[in-house]
């Protein structure tokens, strides 16, 4: 196999994407090119969070339909839209959707995109790995809906207790469909959660020390860190489920002795570090916008960074104040009654570090700011009704009342999607290349604050007034009806708050071709992702920065005068990054197999349910995706060989790793001067 | 493009000089320890079962606590070998012993807990599991008391 | 057809002769390599995993119908088999050993040593599982039954997948694929097989021995 004589190595180049027929593993890797076929094969962090994002707002319309249904069933006492199984589908499944395809992925959304430019790497470790996650994702979340097709959905609530998530009072497979459709998007978490993991910590750009980094990664980490360990015991809880359900076996089956609670506790150990995965992204999102609309360092870097860590440890202990009337007994009820309210402790330090950062501040009330203030703001509502839920003999009454339902959508709704929302306008420009207009996006939030707390304000009354949640209907009589049809009312206003969104999109799509291009840093911001062009270029920097500090960016166009006056020291086109000029960089190229081996997992869920050929079929796709992807052969050698390590000299071949890493030190790690 | 010239992928090693390389290879010789002294740890567990008579464990009586104790012992003291020695945890990064037991640490903590509130680990206790049903730890009894 | 398989040839030997600035060995802040920060962190979620079937076991160990435990287990049985997936972690860890310092043929004696003590395990798990269903312990006899087979099922296939993963070891050796600068593969999987290994350590003394 020895290959002497210097000669350029004869390959199929152009000649089409997905060439010659070989055998296993001998496919040639597809060639990177535009069109969608270019999706399908992306190994580029940014276009999967790009695809995420996108899904996420699919099901985020899926969601919002199934809300809407939701209220309009509630309109009036004994409403006749939904029947009451109908009804239990309905809530289930928006529930599932929200959490699962909605808020996880745009969390997903912005980590992938974000992460490896605020840390200054080219892509995540994993490339292939991580087009894997995104199409298991999507693969789950296609298949969960498929339920309602296929015989009905999951009807026993997104959490599908015991007994009841049994054949004996579930006959139909809606609730397989939830299993087994999950267990593909933990499948695809957990995946996604190593990979980030060993990005962040393994491939940060030259200076930048764990303590520098921007807030948003700090809390990316911390999010993919409870997803790699709170996955596996949701996983290990559905596989007791799906074996109770498939196969007759008695982990919920009480005549055998079974106890429903341990379905109970592995769900909600999972569950709590769960609610607290779906927010610390939107946490690190707003940490990163209210400093640039304050013009202000975020107040408090290391204080924030460890309640984001605290906030990771202590939400493990407190998952049981989901189950204080399931019957625990008082010993645990009180533990965990304690532990909870313990942990509002690192998240108010959160809000007051916020609330400081704006604090004397020259304030700008753009889009992003507008809404990650209402982060700030609806979550601490939420906060405090949570605060009441903690104290044990309170939340008796509370529970199973909406005003459970209030403090959940304050805390998600009010407090990740308007974080995730304002995080959207915020990075439009740099992942798409033009700016969302900004007069639609102030009545984007005005509008869904309005419609949002005209939804879930009077719940706080409801709750409290005995109106019970999970039930399909209610009497008159009681003192509910006002209070709900100014619920549906604002549920309607949210809805075109939401279509307000989606108009500004192909409006200021349409619009940008007449407006100058918003440049790199159209906000002026601080980190170092908005050093690169925008839209962003395949290759991420060139070259890979030196960090010196947190806010490197912030510091290289500013400085500060003795008595602590902000002073420009830089023009900003002197210090961001050009997009012309020869980016002769080698990428991981794209790949195929990802895509195969996440195909076969849903035949095999469907297999499951249906017949075993299918569940053969899925897996000899899934295995042979893994072998070709095993065997594929490495980053296309064809393509742009670059600089950023030093040139292959026919000595640098023969000489092991380091000489390759000196060669890299010699290009990247050059310093950059100031201006 | 430059020139490629492959590394030797797998150049055959004369056997003789691989006679007694077990011994020769100071690292080889430390597993092959290891893995004695696993082998009579094993040995120890099994003798739990063979004679759960012996002084050295029988001390809990009923509850069997000594047995328990011995073989929970002698169980972590195989897994944190296993660990160190074969998984190279002893001669790697920290980080990568930190992350480990990050896992491992929570799993215990918070399966002991589930285990705690399912009152595992004493008898009794009227509040869990439905009535009427024999609870898991107590074994079949009758209606509880009060 | 043949000029394909040619071109293959030229990019494995490229890819291999590439691998050590090929784009997976950058320098990492950690000074650990990707992969085997990658494998520990999976690791690290399997304790939870495992832990929660553990757990279900330790709950429903005690059945209010069909044999129990103490009646079914044959402990001098199982503590061979536990013997024999204990070397095979000597004989794994051996085989690391062994590409670390370029003997790719003891590499693939102990890749084979480990795969065959692995796959003995199984036949062992396979064999107790026969004659434990043939004795009245069915998977859904009772919540005992539901509880052990689960989780030492769950257990045998983790080793299954490792011994397949052996086995594609050996056969990329055969190949010429898995040269000395490669050796990490073969520590991942390692590592991968011992924590196998160690939830058997785990297994064996909660499920089995422990009364």
């Amino acid at each position: 196999m020895a290959i002497t004589e210097p000669r350029p190595l004869a390959l199929p180049s152009g000649e089409g994407e997905f060439t010659v027929e070989h055998p296993l593993g001998v496919f040639e890797r597809p060639k990177p090119r535009g069109g969608w076929r270019s999706w399908l094969t992306t190994v580029d962090h940014k276009k999967v969070g790009i695809m995420y994002g996108a899904a996420a707002l699919f099901f985020l319309l899926v969601a919002g339909s199934e809300a809407l249904l939701i209220r309009m069933q509630l309109w009036s006492p004994r409403g006749t839209l939904l029947s009451a199984d109908a009804y239990n589908q309905v809530f289930t499944m928006h529930g599932t959707t929200a959490v699962f395809l909605v808020v996880m992925p745009i969390g997903a959304a912005f980590m992938n995109y974000l992460v490896p430019l605020q840390v200054g790497a080219r892509d995540v470790a994993f490339p292939r790995l991580n087009a894997f996650s995104f199409w298991v994702f999507l693969m789950g979340g296609i298949f969960l809906n498929s339920s309602w097709f296929l015989g009905g959905a999951a009807d026993g609530g997104w959490f599908n207790y015991a007994p009841n998530n049994g054949v004996l009072y579930s006959p139909t497979h809606g609730i397989d469909f939830w299993n087994i459709g999950l267990i593909l998007t933990g499948i695809a978490s957990l995946v996604g959660s190593i990979n980030l993991i060993v990005t962040i910590l393994n491939m940060r750009a030259p200076g930048m020390s764990l303590m520098k980094m921007p807030i948003f990664t700090w809390m990316a980490l911390v999010t993919q860190f409870l997803i790699l360990f709170a996955i596996p015991v949701l996983t290990s809880a559905q596989f007791l489920l799906l074996f109770d359900r498939l196969f007759d076996a008695n982990f919920f089956n009480v005549a055998k002795g079974a106890d429903p609670l341990l379905w109970q506790h592995l769900f909600w150990i999972f569950g709590h570090p769960e609610v607290y995965l779906m927010i610390l992204p939107a946490f690190g999102l707003v940490s990163e916008m209210l400093p640039v609309f304050s013009r202000k360092p975020i107040f408090g870097y290391p204080f924030i960074v460890f309640s984001g860590v605290a906030i990771g440890f202590m939400g493990w202990g407190v998952w049981a104040h989901h189950m204080f009337v399931s019957g625990i007994g008082p010993i645990s009820v009180t533990t965990f009654s304690l532990t909870t309210m313990f942990i509002a402790v690192p998240t108010g330090v959160k809000i007051l570090n916020w609330t400081a950062t704006m604090w004397g501040g020259k304030l700008r009330f753009t889009s992003p700011m507008l809404f990650s203030i209402g982060l700030v703001t609806m979550f601490t509502i939420g906060g405090l009704s949570g605060v009441s839920h903690s104290i044990a003999p309170a939340d008796t009454q509370q529970t199973d009342t909406y005003y459970i339902v209030a403090h959940f959508h304050y805390v998600l709704f009010g407090g990740a999607f308007f974080g995730f929302m304002g995080a959207m306008y915020f990075y439009w420009p740099k992942v798409f290349g033009y700016m969302l207009d900004e007069k639609w996006g102030k009545a984007n939030f005005w509008l869904l604050l309005i419609g949002f707390n005209l939804t879930f304000a009077p719940m706080h009354v409801l709750g409290l007034h005995g109106m019970s949640r999970r039930i399909y209907t209610y009497d008159s009589g009681y003192g509910f009806d006002l209070w709900n049809k100014v619920a549906t009312i604002g549920a309607f206003t949210i809805a075109a708050s939401v279509l307000l969104f989606i108009i500004n999109i192909f409006r200021s799509k349409a619009k940008a071709r007449q407006l100058p291009p918003p440049g790199p840093d159209p906000w002026d911001a601080r980190t170092i992702e908005w050093m690169v062009p925008s839209p962003v270029p395949a290759y991420n920097f060139d070259p890979i920065p030196t960090v010196t500090r947190v806010d490197d960016f912030w510091y290289r166009k500013y400085g500060e005068t003795e008595d602590g006056r902000l002073v420009r020291v830089a023009a900003t086109e002197d210090v961001v990054q050009k997009a012309e000029g020869d980016h002769d960089v080698h990428l991981p190229s794209p790949s195929y197999w990802p895509l195969v081996t996440a195909v076969g997992l849903p035949i095999i869920g469907y297999g499951l349910l249906y017949t075993w050929w299918l569940c053969l079929i899925g897996g000899l796709i899934t295995v042979a995706g893994i072998y070709g992807w095993a065997l594929e052969p490495p980053d296309d050698p064809d393509a742009a060989h670059g600089d950023d390590h030093g040139p292959d000299e026919p000595a640098a071949d023969e000489a092991p790793a380091s000489e390759a890493g000196t060669g890299e030190d010699a290009v990247d790690k050059e310093p950059e001067t100031v201006g | 493009m430059t020139t490629v010239t492959p590394e030797p992928t797998d150049q055959p090693i004369p056997t003789q000089v691989l006679d007694g390389a077990v011994e020769a290879y100071p690292r080889d010789r430390l597993y092959v320890m290891t893995a004695v002294f696993l082998a009579v740890v094993t040995v120890v567990e099994i003798a739990t079962y063979v004679w759960p008579d012996l002084p050295v464990w029988s001390w809990g009586g009923d509850t069997n606590a000594g047995i328990i104790t011995v073989l929970l012992l002698l169980m972590a003291v195989k897994f944190f070998t296993v660990a160190y020695i074969f998984m190279h945890l002893r001669f790697d990064k920290p980080l990568l012993s930190r992350v480990f037991y990050m896992g491992l640490v929570l799993a215990v903590g918070v399966y002991l807990m589930v285990l705690f509130a399912f009152r595992l680990f004493w008898e009794g206790g009227h509040e869990s599991g439905p009535q009427g049903v024999p609870f898991p730890s107590a074994g079949p009894q009758g209606p509880p008391a009060g | 057809m043949a000029e394909a398989i040619a071109h293959h040839r030229e990019l494995m030997a490229e890819r291999d002769a590439h691998a050590e600035h090929a784009h997976i060995e950058h320098d990492t802040n950690t000074g650990i390599s990707n992969t085997k920060l990658a494998m520990w962190l999976f690791l690290g979620s399997e304790c939870l995993l495992f832990g929660g079937l553990i757990t279900t076991y330790l709950l429903y160990k005690n059945p209010l119908e069909g044999p129990t435990p103490e009646e079914i287990f044959d402990i001098p049985f199982t503590s061979t088999s536990s013997f024999v997936l204990l070397m095979s972690s000597l004989t794994m860890v051996l085989a690391v050993s062994a590409i670390e310092r370029g003997d790719h043929h003891r590499l693939r004696v102990w890749l084979t040593a480990t795969a065959l003590l692995g796959g003995t395990f199984i036949a062992g798990q396979v064999y107790e599982f026969t004659v434990f269903y043939n004795e009245g312990l069915g998977f859904t006899t009772s919540r005992f039954s539901s509880a052990f087979y689960t989780l030492t099922g769950f257990h045998g296939v983790h080793v299954t997948v490792g011994i397949i993963m052996l086995v594609s070891l050996i056969l990329l050796s055969l190949r010429g694929h898995l040269p000395e600068h490669r050796s990490e593969t073969v520590e991942i999987v390692g590592l991968y097989w011992h924590f196998v290994d160690v939830v058997w350590i785990l297994i064996f003394a909660v499920v089995y021995l422990i009364p």
